[in-house]
C-alpha cells in the first residue's frame, strides 16, 4: 500500500477537466484508488465523486493505492498533479 | 409587446417565432413496476445509457469534422459524468430497492447529486450541476422515447430554452433557426461559443424568458444589445427589419474593406496593426492585410503557464511567431507583470499596485528576468522583424540601465556564440506622464515609440476607471490627454522615428478622424476593430483634419470638444 500527501498546483484546482483525467488515469490500473480530503474518502475512478471534493489550488489530499500495480500508478499520478493535469497552470 | 434583457453574446438582429424547449425531466411521473420486470427496466436504463454514450461520441467527431473542437472538451466531461457510477450504476440499485421505474430512479438520483453540488462553494465547481442535468436530461429522452429535439425546419424559429445542450445546439444549427435564448448562462457557455462560432445571434441569462415567451410567439432578438422584443408591434417589426438589412449590409461592407488599402482620400498610408496576448489565434493579422503586431503583451504567456519561461522556451515561442507571420512587423513588449496583472512566484507591491513595482521597474529589480527575456528576443529577432518595447518608462535614468542590459545581454550572447540580431530596434511605451511631457529626451534616444493610452488616462487623470464611484470621470478626449498625445507625436516625427497608439482608443472608430488630424499613422488595436477603424480611415482627408484637429486642441469644453469630434465624423 502506498499513501502519500499531494498539493494541488494548478490554478483550477480539482475542476472538471482535471477530475476527468485523474478519473480516466486512475481507472486504467488494477490497484484500488482512493483520494482522501476533509476525512472524506473517495474512488479515485469516479470523476464525479472527485469533483464533488472541491480541493482547490493550494490544497493537500491523501492519495491512497492498493494493488498489484499501486508503484506505477502512484508515480503516473503524481506526474499528472505535478504537470498542472497537463494544462499548463 | 414586452421587452426582456440578458448577456449579449453573438451580435445581429433576428425575427421570427418561439420555439420553446421543453423539459423532457418535467415530463416523467413515478409508477411502480412489478419484480419481474425489474431486469427488464434496468435493461432500459442500460440501453439509454449506451445510447447516450454513442451519441456523445458520435456528437465528438461530428465537431472534430466541423471544426468546433473547443467544444469537445465540454462533451469529455459530460462523457465522464455519465460513465461515473454515480449515474450508470446507482440509478440501477434504486430501481431494484425501491420498484420504481428508471426515469423516476434517475431522477432522485440526480436530484442527490444537484444537491451536492449546490453545497460545493467554488462556483466553477458548482456550475458542473448544468452538466449532469444535461446528462440526466438526455438520458431521460432515450428513456421516454423521443429522441432529442425534435427540431421543425418549416419556418424560422428562434429557440427559447433553459439551457442548450451542445448536441442540441448542433442540431439547430443547420436548421432555420435564427437565434438562440437561454435563461442561464454567460459570455463563455456553451451557448455563447458554439453562436459566436456559426454567427447566430444570441441573448444568455435571461433569468425568466422560457416561464415568460410562449410557443410561437412572435420575436425580435437584438443579439448586439441583448434585448428580446415579445410580440412586437407592426411598426417596431418594420423598423426593426430596416435594422437587421443594415447590420447586414454594414456586416458584408466592412468585410470587403479587408484587401483595401488603408489610407486616406488624400493617399496618406495609415499602418493598421493587432495587439495579440498569445500565438494562437493570428489570422486576424493576415486576413485583414494588416502591416503586423503592434503589441504582443508578453505578461500573458508568463500568466498562462504560471511560471517564469527560461531563455529557450520564450526563443521558441517568438522564433514561431516570425514563422507564422512573415513579412509582418512583429512589436513584442517586455513583461509588464504587476498592476492587475499578477504572474504567480514573482513578488509584488499590494497598495496601490498601479504605482508600484510593475513593468520595467520589476524588470530592473530583478534583472535576470529581464536579460533572459532580452535575450530569446534579441535572438528571434534573427528570424523575423522583431522589435522589443520597453513598457513604463518614467525617466531617462531608466532607459540608460535598460540599455545597459540590452548591452549586456549581447554580449552574453556573443559570449555564448549564439545567433541574434544586434540591430533589433528598442522603442519605449509612453504611458507615464512623466515620459510624455518630457517626451524629447526618449525621441532621442529610442528607435520608435508607442502611446499606451489606458495608462496614461489613468495616470494624467488619477482615475480608476474599473472604481464605480470615478469612472465617469475616465475620460479619453480630454484637453490634457489630447495635449500629451499631439506632443509625442510631434516629437516623434521630429525625431525621424514612428509613433504608434496602442491603447483602446485606437479601435475606437470615434476618435480615429481625430487621431489622424494629430498626426497618428500607426494604429494597433483589437482585431475586432479592425474594420470599423479602417471604415473611418477611408473617410478620411488627412490634411484638412489636421486643421480640424488643432482646432479641438484649443478647446477647453468637454461638451464644445465633444462637438467638435462628432462633426469631424459626420
Amino acid at each position: 500500500m502506498i499513501k502519500k500527501d499531494l498539493i494541488i498546483k494548478n490554478q483550477l484546482g480539482l475542476h472538471a477537466r482535471a477530475s476527468n483525467k485523474l478519473a480516466t488515469l486512475s481507472s486504467k490500473f488494477n490497484s484500488n484508488v482512493e483520494i482522501i480530503y476533509n476525512d472524506e474518502k473517495v474512488d479515485a475512478k469516479n470523476m464525479m465523486d472527485i469533483l464533488l471534493l472541491s480541493i482547490g489550488l493550494h490544497d493537500t489530499f491523501t492519495l491512497k493505492i492498493e494493488g498489484s500495480d499501486e508503484k506505477k500508478a502512484f508515480e503516473s499520478i503524481v506526474k499528472l498533479v505535478d504537470n498542472f493535469f497537463g494544462e499548463g497552470k | 409587446m414586452f421587452i426582456l434583457s440578458g448577456i449579449p453574446v453573438s451580435p445581429g438582429i433576428a425575427i421570427g417565432y418561439a420555439y420553446i424547449l421543453a423539459h423532457a425531466l418535467g415530463e416523467i411521473e413515478p409508477y411502480s413496476i412489478p419484480k419481474n420486470k425489474v431486469t427488464h427496466e434496468i435493461k432500459r436504463f442500460n440501453n439509454s445509457v449506451r445510447n447516450l454514450h454513442l451519441e456523445l461520441v458520435h456528437l465528438k467527431n461530428e465537431l472534430k469534422k466541423n471544426k468546433m473542437i473547443e467544444y469537445g472538451s465540454f462533451i469529455d466531461i459530460q462523457l465522464s459524468i455519465l460513465k461515473d457510477p454515480k449515474i450508470s450504476e446507482d440509478p440501477k440499485k434504486i430501481i431494484k430497492d425501491t420498484l420504481t421505474n428508471a426515469e423516476w430512479a434517475l431522477k432522485i438520483q440526480m436530484d442527490e447529486i444537484i444537491n451536492k453540488f449546490n453545497k460545493i462553494n467554488n462556483t466553477y465547481i458548482k456550475e458542473r450541476k448544468n452538466d449532469v442535468y444535461q446528462v440526466c436530461e438526455n438520458l431521460i429522452k432515450y428513456l421516454i422515447g423521443h429522441q432529442s429535439h425534435k427540431v421543425s425546419n418549416d419556418r424560422n424559429q428562434i429557440i427559447v430554452a433553459h439551457d442548450i445542450s451542445p448536441s442540441d445546439a448542433l442540431k439547430f444549427k443547420n436548421t432555420n433557426n435564427l437565434a438562440f435564448i437561454t435563461d442561464i448562462g454567460g459570455t463563455t457557455s456553451h451557448t455563447a461559443i458554439l453562436a459566436k462560432s456559426i454567427n447566430i445571434p444570441s441573448v444568455v441569462g435571461t433569468q425568466n424568458a422560457k416561464q415568460l415567451i410562449n410557443h410561437d410567439d412572435l420575436l425580435i432578438v437584438d443579439g448586439g444589445h441583448g434585448c428580446i422584443l415579445v410580440n412586437p408591434p407592426n411598426n417596431v417589426i418594420e423598423e426593426y427589419k430596416i435594422k437587421q438589412n443594415l447590420y447586414e449590409i454594414e456586416s458584408k461592407k466592412l468585410l470587403s474593406l479587408q484587401n483595401i488599402p488603408s489610407r486616406t482620400i488624400d493617399k496618406t498610408a495609415i499602418n493598421l496593426f493587432v495587439n495579440i496576448e498569445d500565438t494562437n489565434n493570428l489570422s486576424p493579422v493576415i486576413e485583414n492585410n494588416t502591416e503586423g503586431v503592434g503589441l504582443f503583451r508578453t505578461e500573458f504567456i508568463f500568466m498562462d503557464q504560471h511560471k517564469m519561461l527560461d531563455e529557450n522556451e520564450q526563443f521558441v515561442i517568438y522564433k514561431n511567431l516570425t514563422k507564422s507571420l512573415p513579412n509582418k512587423t512583429l512589436i513584442i513588449r517586455t513583461l509588464d507583470s504587476g498592476g492587475d496583472k499578477i504572474i504567480e512566484h514573482m513578488p509584488h507591491t499590494n497598495q496601490n499596485p498601479a504605482l508600484g513595482l510593475r513593468a520595467i521597474r520589476f524588470c530592473l529589480a530583478e534583472p535576470d528576468v529581464f536579460i533572459t527575456q532580452i535575450k530569446a528576443l534579441l535572438r528571434a529577432a534573427y528570424y523575423g522583424n522583431i522589435q522589443i518595447l520597453i513598457p513604463m518608462l518614467s525617466s531617462t535614468n531608466e532607459l540608460r540601465q535598460v540599455k545597459l542590459l540590452i548591452q549586456r545581454a549581447k554580449d552574453i550572447l556573443s559570449s555564448e556564440r549564439k545567433k541574434y540580431n544586434p540591430k533589433t530596434l528598442i522603442g519605449g511605451m509612453i504611458e507615464v506622464p512623466a515620459a510624455a511631457i518630457d517626451i524629447d529626451s526618449f525621441a532621442n534616444e529610442l528607435d520608435f515609440l508607442s502611446i499606451g493610452t489606458n495608462d496614461l488616462i489613468q495616470y494624467t487623470l488619477a482615475v480608476d476607471r474599473t472604481d464605480d464611484a470615478v469612472s465617469h470621470l475616465y475620460d479619453s478626449s480630454h484637453p490634457a490627454l489630447l495635449k500629451l498625445i499631439k506632443g509625442v507625436i510631434d516629437s516623434g516625427t521630429k525625431a525621424g522615428i514612428e509613433v504608434s497608439l496602442c491603447g483602446e482608443m485606437a479601435g475606437d472608430p470615434r476618435l480615429t478622424k481625430l487621431l489622424i488630424g494629430l498626426g497618428l499613422r500607426n494604429f494597433s488595436m483589437h482585431p475586432s476593430s479592425l474594420l470599423k477603424v479602417k471604415k473611418m480611415i477611408l473617410e478620411s482627408n488627412a490634411s484638412k483634419l489636421k486643421y480640424k484637429a488643432n482646432k479641438i486642441l484649443r478647446s477647453h469644453q468637454k461638451l464644445e470638444i465633444d462637438n467638435l469630434i462628432n462633426n469631424l465624423n459626420d
